[in-house]
């Protein structure tokens, strides 16, 4: 049996399973299973942060940028809260709506899963990366012209799921795009005219030679 | 004490109402404030109404620029956090704060005066502290000891003669003088009760009696309840995500003992409400309040934020349904008798009531009678929920109807037809019949080979299902604008009404701008705050309905005072001239949009430079809403689905939805709300339930994974049908339709699943193991 680590605060009531002590034992187990995509701090020996706030290098929409965090503050967080990246989502908080997609690496992600300190040494494209009002992407600006959102709480999440799927699979079938963006739930209903933005998108782009045939799994 | 009647001066003409295909000359008599009512001669000459409009507000939405109240950050802005009973039922004993408060970073705590818990998620204590995951840990340390109570947590087991006891008998929600028998208070009497239904039931030859359940469903917004709230000393701004900021400034103000020209409420964009949000908090709880506490006793602005899991417990819910449905009808199907009889559990709340549609659907039977009962349970308050009560009586009296048509071997399409009042209706039937291919039903249920859908793919079985709804023009007349044209000739529209994203905004900008000859980009839209005009809530899908008529007086009142100043230039009397494309010009000049540009003409920004101040202003009320064309808002839909009848799963296919929706502002968005309606209606057919536990009485699934909405993968080809109809209720026939369309969507479904599988299910939602136990049943019978 492992021996739970001591409380870190003085006087602080400690619940049996605290986040803190799981977010160590953690950070632990991660090190010693992690194959791929390991930054430098995985690749180093296996360091715990905080409990105090540490600093973190993140590259968002190709800036350098530095917060200031408790290590337990997510991604999303961390992106909402210290950097005023407001599109990205928080609806369910445990990787079910996907209103919280960002890209790392390209690859569409549940900013609410992800740690912000496991975000060191790898891009983050947030929707405001992807095009501004005044200059949107060719998706966004096809959201706009088939009127794909109402409240638009879930509409940043699709966007970004959709360039994921447009990057990977630039003229992808219907089902295909069913299946890119299945990870993301909307409340008040535009996936059908979701699915024809992503279409209309798509069609704008040049056929490529060798369309894919296999659809895209996201997650 | 009889109120007094005011009789205000009205006109008289002539208008061309209903439906284009079948113009009726109709005499409508507006005040002579208000100004002559758009009717179908209006449409051919409209430049931008009735034109598909992509939303103004959708750059900013798709780029994440758009500011909602969970992207609120003020400075020094501290993070809330409520905490909720974990039991459904308790007298509370003592609530320690202690250790909570001593947790570094927190800033203030607030506790409950109340002592009784009557379902878990209800407000116990609140903390804020210097970031969300401090706010966690803190509430985490709140201690509350309770004294547990028997607890009932659902509607048949709450109605058993030995449940325990939601309410003490004196305790029960007041309002209404109705009987009482344990948790059941009831019965209310149906507003379209009439006639005689034992004598209807005894001219019958055919009578079908059914009982059928809906489960209740959570709101489920993607955005929570919340509010960031901010005090500069007496003054108070609360930035919250409502459906109707004014109620927010009414119910705090009132809460805190303060007066309302002290609370500001702003709601710039919202993140779906569908009727939770129309309150100061939630039916459940009173988050902006300790709020705006929290906030003056920590000194600093407070955003506080619901989580996932508390906006399923406390913040609404669309009651239970338990239905009793007898029909009597002759051989061919003429109706003589309807008796719906409705249970239904709001939790702790009253209003349960679903007898809406089978009132005002099938208006030619003579005999109805509806009686509803409300059944208190141990869970959350509910909400109105888009349309409520509505799909869940549609699902009942419509599945009865088609259960009829079965056992008398009529076409169920033509059995309502047979018994259709509407003349809207009537003309919408033949529309969706064929766009959904209803000649390709199988004749007989279960059968594919009595049908054309084709041969069933192994264990896949296609049905083809139609049925009915209703919902009314409601409209407020607390709706006020403001016109403002400045000197340099922009123009701003000025309401404190609130977008919560159904494209009212983008509507406003498209009739002012048609009223005052301009382009609606050309209009600035100001919204969402109560420091403007006084708008309505956004409930009962009365915002553009209430909202248009208004905007366009205002606009008609400041295109009146620019004809003045255009007219000496022009050379001719203010009613002599006309607008468009951005100019002023001689009324008799123009015969064609072409000919507006040749013509003698004045710029609106050369009219607008004469005035003699800064900006011509135009304040307006609505004037009442008049009586309609056909009253009522008629829509029906037809569905295709395929069930697996091995596996059980329903999949639906395609949905068609034809709607009467008044004269529609803007095309595109309207459609966009039938379509999300059918969207969520078939979530409601064929996934949502809010599951208690028996045994503990808290909820199971209040997340996204397992509380079950529609996901891209189950999305079907939706075909949005608009029958637009010059109704006459206000100048600008405009209708609501956000709530219409979902009215019918789980009839549909369930009907159409019959016609597949020759197995009714009268218990939603149409899952696996009720359509498997369904099909056993059937076979067993």
């Amino acid at each position: 049996m492992a021996r739970r680590p001591p409380p870190p605060d003085e006087g602080r009531e400690q619940p049996s399973f605290s986040r803190r002590s799981f977010l160590k034992s953690a950070g632990v187990s991660a090190a010693a299973t992690t194959i791929v995509g390991a930054g430098e701090r995985a690749e180093a020996a296996p360091a715990v942060l905080g409990p105090n706030p540490v600093t973190l290098n993140l590259k968002v929409n190709g800036a350098a940028r530095a917060v200031t965090v408790e290590p337990r503050v997510t991604l999303l967080d961390a992106l909402r809260n210290e950097l005023d990246l407001t599109g990205a989502k928080p609806v369910c908080e445990r990787g079910g709506c996907g209103a919280c997609t960002v890209l790392l690496d390209g690859a569409p992600i549940a900013s609410c899963l992800m740690l912000a300190a496991d975000a060191e040494g790898h891009e983050v494209t947030t929707v405001e990366g992807i095009g501004t009002p005044e200059k949107m992407s060719p998706l966004q600006a096809a959201f706009v012209e088939k009127d794909a959102l109402q409240c638009g709480f879930c509409t940043p999440g699709f966007v970004v799921a959709g360039t994921a799927l447009l990057a990977k699979n630039p003229h992808p079938t219907l089902d295909q795009i069913k299946a890119g963006l299945a990870g993301n739930l909307c409340r008040c209903g535009t996936y059908g005219r979701i699915f024809e933005a992503v279409q209309a998108a798509s069609r704008a782009t040049t056929p490529s030679r060798t369309p894919s045939q296999t659809p895209s799994q996201r997650r | 004490m009889p109120q007094e009647q005011k009789s205000e001066p009205t006109s008289t003409f002539t208008a061309k109402a209903g439906l284009p295909g079948s113009p009726q000359p109709l005499e409508v008599h507006p005040l002579t404030t208000d100004i002559k009512p758009w009717d179908l001669d209006s449409v051919p000459g409209f430049e931008h109404v009735g034109k598909p409009r992509p939303r103004i507000e959708g750059p900013l939405k798709v780029t994440g620029k758009a500011k909602y109240t969970f992207d609120v950050k003020l400075p020094g802005m501290l993070y809330g956090r409520m905490v909720g009973a974990t039991v459904p039922a308790a007298e509370i004993l003592s609530i320690d704060t202690s250790k909570a408060e001593a947790l570094a970073g927190v800033k203030a705590v607030w506790t409950t005066d109340s002592r009784v818990v009557r379902f878990a998620g209800q407000d116990v204590a609140a903390v804020a502290a210097v970031s969300p995951d401090v706010a966690r840990d803190a509430a985490r340390l709140v201690k509350v000891s309770y004294r547990e109570r028997p607890f009932t947590h659902e509607l048949r087991e709450a109605m058993k003669p030995d449940a325990p006891r939601v309410f003490n008998l004196d305790r029960l929600p007041a309002g209404r003088d109705m009987g009482r028998n344990g948790n059941v208070a009831g019965p209310r009497l149906g507003r379209a009760n009439r006639g005689d239904v034992e004598k209807g039931f005894a001219e019958a030859e055919v009578i079908h009696e059914g009982t059928y359940y809906c489960p209740v469903h959570t709101h489920a917004p993607l955005e929570t309840h919340g509010v960031v709230a901010a005090w500069e000393g007496e003054q108070l701004t609360v930035y919250a995500s409502t459906q109707a900021i004014f109620a927010v400034r009414e119910g705090v103000a009132e809460a805190l003992g303060i007066d309302r020209k002290n609370v500001r409420v702003i709601c710039e964009h919202m993140g779906g409400g569908f009727g939770s949000k129309l309150g100061p908090s939630a039916t459940g709880s009173a988050f902006s309040v300790v709020a705006c506490r929290l906030a003056k006793l920590a000194g600093a602005p407070v955003k506080l934020m619901l989580d996932r899991h508390q906006e399923h417990l406390c913040t609404g819910n669309a009651p239970s349904a338990l239905m009793k449905v007898k029909l009597g009808a002759k051989k061919d199907g003429t109706l003589t008798a309807a008796h719906f009889q409705s249970w239904g559990s709001a939790g702790v709340a009253g209003g349960a009531g679903t007898s809406g549609p089978a009132g005002a659907l099938h208006g030619k039977n003579p005999n109805f009678k509806a009686e509803e009962w409300d059944v208190f349970t141990n869970a959350g308050p509910a909400a109105p929920l888009r349309a409520p009560g509505h799909s869940q009586g549609a699902f009942g009296i419509e599945s009865a109807m088609d259960e009829l048509a079965d056992k008398l071997g009529i076409d169920p399409l033509e059995l309502r037809k047979k018994n259709e009042a509407s003349p809207v209706r009537m003309a919408q039937y033949d529309l969706g019949a064929k766009a959904i291919g209803w000649e390709r039903r199988n004749k007989k249920a279960g059968d594919m080979a009595t049908g054309r859908l084709g041969a069933a793919l192994g264990p896949r079985k296609r049905g083809i299902g139609m049925a009915n709804g209703n919902w009314y023009v409601f409209a407020s007349e607390n709706s006020n604008a403001q016109v403002r044209v400045h000197r340099d000739g922009s123009v701003e529209v000025i309401t404190g009404c609130q977008d919560i994203g159904t494209g009212y905004r983008t509507a406003m900008m498209v009739v002012a701008a048609e009223e005052l000859g301009i382009e609606p980009g050309d209009v600035t839209l100001r919204l969402g705050d109560t420091q403007f005009p006084e708008g309505p809530g956004s409930g009962g899908s009365v915002t553009t309905n209430s909202m248009a008529p208004v905007v366009r007086l205002a606009a008609s009142q400041a295109r009146g005072k620019l004809f003045e100043l255009a007219a000496p230039l022009l050379g001719a009397k203010p009613d002599e001239l006309d607008a468009a494309h951005g100019k002023i010009f001689l009324a008799s000049d123009t015969g064609s949009p072409a000919s507006a540009s040749k013509a003698k003409a004045v710029s609106f920004k050369q009219a607008a430079a004469k005035m003699s101040g800064e900006s011509i202003d135009s304040l307006v009320k609505r004037p009442k809403q008049y009586e309609t064309f056909r009253g009522d808002l008629a829509g029906t839909q037809f569905a295709e689905v395929e069930v697996d009848v091995e596996t059980g799963v329903v999949r639906v296919v395609k949905l068609v939805s034809v709607n009467d929706c008044g004269l529609p502002v803007n095309p595109l968005t309207t459609q966009s709300q039938v379509i999300g309606a059918m969207i969520q209606g078939v979530s409601w057919a064929l996934l949502e339930n809010r599951v208690l536990d028996r045994n503990v009485g808290t909820m199971l699934n209040p997340n996204m994974e397992s509380y079950k909405i529609l996901a891209p993968a189950d999305m079907f080809e939706a075909e949005s049908i608009l029958t637009p109809v010059a109704n006459m209720g206000n100048n600008t026939s405009t209708a609501g339709i956000g709530e219409p369309p979902i009215v019918p969507t789980l009839a549909a479904v369930a009907n159409a699943v019959f016609n597949a599988i020759g197995a009714r299910v009268r218990e939603l939602p149409l899952s696996p193991d009720r359509v498997l136990q369904a099909l056993s049943e059937a076979r067993r019978a």
